[in-house]
């Protein structure tokens, strides 16, 4: 007898097609965390927040109700479905630049409040869905289409560090940063995914997942290549692990 | 849709319309059963197929999991 071992999850549209570019982390990212609401069995309790980026298709994948919110302002948009709507399961997919250039002050001050909502970011160094621009996330002699001889720190400043920086409010109860580079690291994710929405259900404050994704396509290297460049660049100024995390005591 | 039956082994369904071609799946198969495909599907990209005569695939759907396009729909054990 032939037993099932992997199928499509359900919560993603049966005749979803993926369209980002081949070889793109994103659709790695959609499809494990519809992997963890299946396996938790709360698809029906979930609103996801979409965002302004490659991942603008959302509602194209998954089979779930979906606000989309203006560019940056996923965490605020989150925060009021939320507030209406208390008993759900509310997250946010959100690029870097969305979580952390234009809509750094809507996700800092969600996080501070400690809203009951997860943030999912993507961290791909740059912007995707525009053509490759520097992000805040941007690495220090990274070529991008606005840093063509790499971020310099005298003119570009310093990349942001989310986890890093998340993980100093108050009212952030589970912060981690992890990575799909390998598929020990995407079975980590997918661990990680599945504490920020427990962490969430009980009630414990805002958790920010954190994802090293690849663009190869902007980044100009192949699928393969742009996993050593996350190992090898990305690994050392964004290190990997739990950042935060409440036990239900200190809540 | 390429299919492979095996006996008590493993046996990977692949949506070639879905497959980008990036040979992710490729490099993760601990039994280096994926390989790229000689023809081409409807988008114009070389695609994957299982090459698995001698039913070595032990379903172990490592290549499904690291598959950015949820292309590898479904992996029997
Ligand atoms: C108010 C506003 N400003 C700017 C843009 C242009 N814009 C679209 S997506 C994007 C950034 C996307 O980068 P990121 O959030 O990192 O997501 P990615 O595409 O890399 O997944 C920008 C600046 C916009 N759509 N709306
Ligand atoms: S531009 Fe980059 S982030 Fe966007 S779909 Fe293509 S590879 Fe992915
Ligand atoms: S990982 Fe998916 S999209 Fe990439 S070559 Fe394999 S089946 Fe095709």
């Amino acid at each position: 007898m032939e037993t099932l071992v992997f199928q499509k999850p359900k919560s993603i549209h049966k005749d979803c097609k993926v369209t980002f570019c081949p070889g793109c982390d994103h659709g790695v990212a959609i499809r494990i965390i519809a992997e963890v609401l299946d396996e938790m069995n709360i698809a029906d309790k979930t609103i996801v927040v979409s965002s302004i980026g490659c991942s603008v298709f959302l509602n194209d994948y998954y089979n779930l109700d979906i606000v989309e919110a203006p560019h940056g302002r996923a965490m605020a948009v989150a925060t009021g479905v939320k507030r209406a709507k208390p008993d759900k399961l509310v997250f946010t997919y959100q690029g870097d630049g969305d979580f952390a250039s234009i809509g750094l002050g809507e996700s800092m001050h969600a996080i501070s409040r400690g809203e009951k909502v997860t943030a999912i970011c993507i961290n791909n160094t740059n912007y995707g869905m525009t053509g490759g621009q520097m992000a805040p996330t941007t690495i220090l002699g990274q070529k991008t289409t606005t840093t063509v001889n790499g971020r310099d720190a005298e003119v570009q400043g310093y990349p942001i560090k989310i986890c890093e920086m998340a993980s100093t409010c108050e009212g952030a109860a589970f912060v981690a940063r992890c990575s799909l580079d390998s598929s020990k690291e995407i079975e980590n994710t997918k661990r990680m995914i599945r504490k920020a929405f427990e962490s969430q259900l009980a009630g414990q404050g805002a958790s920010v997942i954190e994802i090293l994704s690849t663009c190869p396509t902007n980044w100009k290297l192949s699928p393969q290549e742009s996993h050593e460049r996350i190992r090898k660049e990305l690994y050392p100024v964004f290190p990997l692990g739990i950042y935060k995390e409440k036990t239900s005591k200190q809540v | 849709m390429l299919l492979k039956k095996g006996i008590d082994m493993g046996r990977v369904v692949i949506d070639s319309e879905k497959c980008k071609g990036c040979l992710l799946c490729v490099d993760v198969c601990p039994k280096k059963i994926l390989k790229k495909s000689e023809t081409f599907n409807a988008k114009g990209i070389y695609t994957v197929y299982a090459d698995d005569k001698n039913n070595e695939c032990i379903g172990c759907a490592l290549c499904a999991k690291r598959c950015p396009d949820i292309a590898i729909t479904e992996v029997y054990r």
